[in-house]
């Protein structure tokens, strides 16, 4: 338990959480060292990532690691194996790139006083994050759920416009309902196997889940409630579409690309480890099924239709998201191996096009303050490269061939084919009909709406990142090898 | 059903009415300030579910006493996650407080129906 290469697991988070708490102090000496300095530390925590990625994928085994030399049952366990490498990546890598495209974009969007908070609750934010994706002990899981609860809020409101203070407190009252739920659910856990400990608990509620098939509902119920409120699964979503347009836009990129997901991939997690056997053995898999699928339908309709009546190029983004946590969900209520590829797949693209969109609408906005989809006119020559970015991710979301949007349509469709749902594939069609509709207007008025005079371009550092999320969108939708090895690899240890 | 040992239990179904007083109160008041109220309502409700599984019939403290070294005790680990549990509702109800005062000042108001209204009079005046 000594030297770096053994405690690597928790490196990350905790230079994540000393540079977070670090952010004011230099803020308060050095406020323009912050955006870069909080770039480095989550540079490093993503070397972190892949070495941890490296080992795991060297060993074959996942890397366990007990905090404080306290094994569990007793200690708090982590547990990193290829599902919870895959997630690490992604949430540092795309967190890097808002990063940097902060560094050029921050003093526009806040007042300098808070400049140093507002990294201090990013860092944090990434860190809960990182902390929900490698906890293997129930109890953990929740602190580090509230600990990017009240990040996430704090980023939205940071900017302290009207309309982000109202938003941030609806989003904050559900998400403390949310985890409220999930908090009755572990203790009902607690209850029934007496370990805290993922593992533990798994062998116990093997053992005893047949004398309490009840309290098994509740527990099941409960957590598809909290973590669906958390993730925004369409009847719940309530409080996205607010919290996400009203937010800074290097918030609403990290919002809307990644937060949602770590809950959802939470929950698909809790479900195929401690309630992997319950769930298999008394056949309410099949209903568990039943529900996911259901409300990933309702998402994905449902968010289609309110993004199409939006004028507001970010809520429509938002609206956005509520439909493409759907296709997650699709893929982890289906539960092949091939959809939960398909889910984790679209973790990762859908992070990459969603924070490449928000991005540039954030530079478009910056230089041009269009924000209504009506003035979107001629932007394709007043600002060609942000709205190149635009355009790639948008018609990524929609589907089209050399984007990597249209590989996890395709595997979600041959997995929904496999299983046995043809009916599904109407949705996944219809839903790319919705795609092309509301997506289409936006790129229609800026190439062929009237030319107005060319706006300057965005400076060249928010420039990069966000040609940098683009240019992933279509490398990987050209060479999907390397992230859909990962994924296989990942969906193969949770669905074994 | 077996009634009886839902009275034997009863902090458990104390902790359930709780909690769905709580949600309801957060849902359908339409104050911010009783909102928040609800939601530590409901959040006192889980931590007294959480607390109550570490209780057994006719347990002791959990301080052994070398007189009787295999006596029953209760489990104390409950108690010290709802310590976590506490500090984090607190956090949370702070935040929100904080909040409120921001949204009072901001709209004079803190019915959340007035606030959509004066949010959409705004916004039909900027349009």
């Amino acid at each position: 338990m000594n030297g770096l290469a053994d405690n690597l697991p928790v490196l990350p988070v905790i230079l994540l959480l000393l540079s977070a708490y670090l952010m004011p102090t230099i803020a308060r000496f050095r406020p323009r060292w912050c955006a870069p300095l909080a770039t480095f530390a989550t540079g490093c925590s993503t070397l972190g990532a892949v070495a941890l990625a490296a080992r795991v994928l060297l060993t074959g085994q996942p890397v366990e690691y007990s905090v404080g030399g306290w094994n569990p049952p007793w200690g708090i366990g982590l547990r990193i194996g290829y599902p919870e490498v895959f997630m690490l990546l992604v949430l540092n890598g795309v967190c890097v790139a808002i990063l940097a495209y902060t560094i050029a974009d921050i003093s526009h969007e806040l007042p300098p006083k808070a400049v140093g908070w507002y990294y201090t609750i990013f860092l944090l934010l990434l860190a809960a994050m990182s902390g929900i994706v490698m906890a293997h002990d129930l109890f953990n899981l929740y602190v580090f759920m509230e600990v990017s609860g009240i990040a996430a809020c704090a980023l939205v409101c940071a900017k302290g416009s009207r309309e982000s203070v109202v938003a941030a407190l609806k989003y904050l009252f559900l998400a403390a309902i949310g985890s409220g739920f999930v908090l009755f659910a572990i203790g009902m856990l607690y209850l029934l196997t007496g370990q805290l400990n993922v593992g533990y608990a798994a062998a116990e509620l093997a053992q005893v889940w047949s004398a309490y098939p009840r309290v098994l509902w509740v527990v099941i119920s409960f957590f598809i409630v909290g973590f669906g409120v958390k993730s925004a699964l369409f009847p719940l979503h309530v409080w996205l579409p607010d919290a996400h347009a009203s937010a800074p836009s290097p918030s609403s990129a990290i919002l809307s690309g990644l937060v949602v997901k770590v809950y959802a991939f939470a929950l698909i997690r809790l479900f195929c480890t401690v309630l992997a056997e319950p769930l298999a053995l008394s056949g309410m898999r099949e209903e568990v099924r039943f529900i996911l699928l259901a409300m990933a339908v309702m998402a994905i309709v449902g968010g289609s239709l309110f993004a199409l009546v939006q004028s507001d190029v970010k809520r429509l983004l938002a609206y956005s998201t509520v439909a493409q946590i759907g296709y997650i969900f699709l893929g982890f209520g289906l539960g092949t191996r091939t959809a939960v590829t398909a889910a984790l797949l679209h973790v990762l693209f859908h992070a990459l096009m969603k924070s490449g969109l928000f991005l540039s609408a954030g530079a478009i906005a910056l230089r041009t303050g269009a924000r209504s989809v009506a003035g979107y006119d001629g932007m394709g020559r007043r600002m060609p490269l942000s709205m190149g970015v635009f355009t790639v991710c948008a018609l990524s979301m929609i589907g089209l061939p050399g984007f990597s949007g249209l590989i996890t349509k395709w595997y979600l469709g041959s997995a929904i084919i496999a299983a046995g749902y043809p009916l599904l594939l109407l949705v996944l069609v219809a839903s790319t009909l919705l795609n092309t509709l509301y997506y289409l207007p936006v790129l229609g008025r800026a190439y062929q709406g009237p030319a107005a005079e060319r706006a300057v371009e965005a400076p060249a550092a928010m420039l990069v990142p966000m040609l940098v999320l683009g240019g992933l969108t279509i490398l990987f939708g050209f060479w999907p090898s390397l992230p859909l090895a990962l994924a296989g690899k990942a969906a193969r240890v949770l669905i074994p | 059903m077996d009634w009886s040992a839902l009275l034997r239990n009863y902090p458990y179904a104390v902790s359930l009415v709780l909690f769905g007083l709580g949600i309801h109160t957060v849902l359908a008041r339409p104050n911010l300030l009783i909102k928040l109220i609800g939601l530590n309502i409901m959040q006192c409700g889980v931590f007294l579910f959480l607390v109550a599984t570490g209780n057994l019939a006719g347990a002791r403290p959990p301080i052994i006493d070398p007189a009787q070294p295999n006596g029953v005790y209760a489990n104390p680990l409950p108690t010290a996650l709802i310590l976590t549990g506490i500090v984090v509702s607190v956090s949370v109800t702070a935040f929100a407080l904080g909040l409120i005062v921001q949204v009072h000042r901001m709209y004079g108001t803190i019915d959340p129906t007035a606030i959509v209204a004066a949010y959409r009079q705004q916004k039909g005046a900027a349009e």
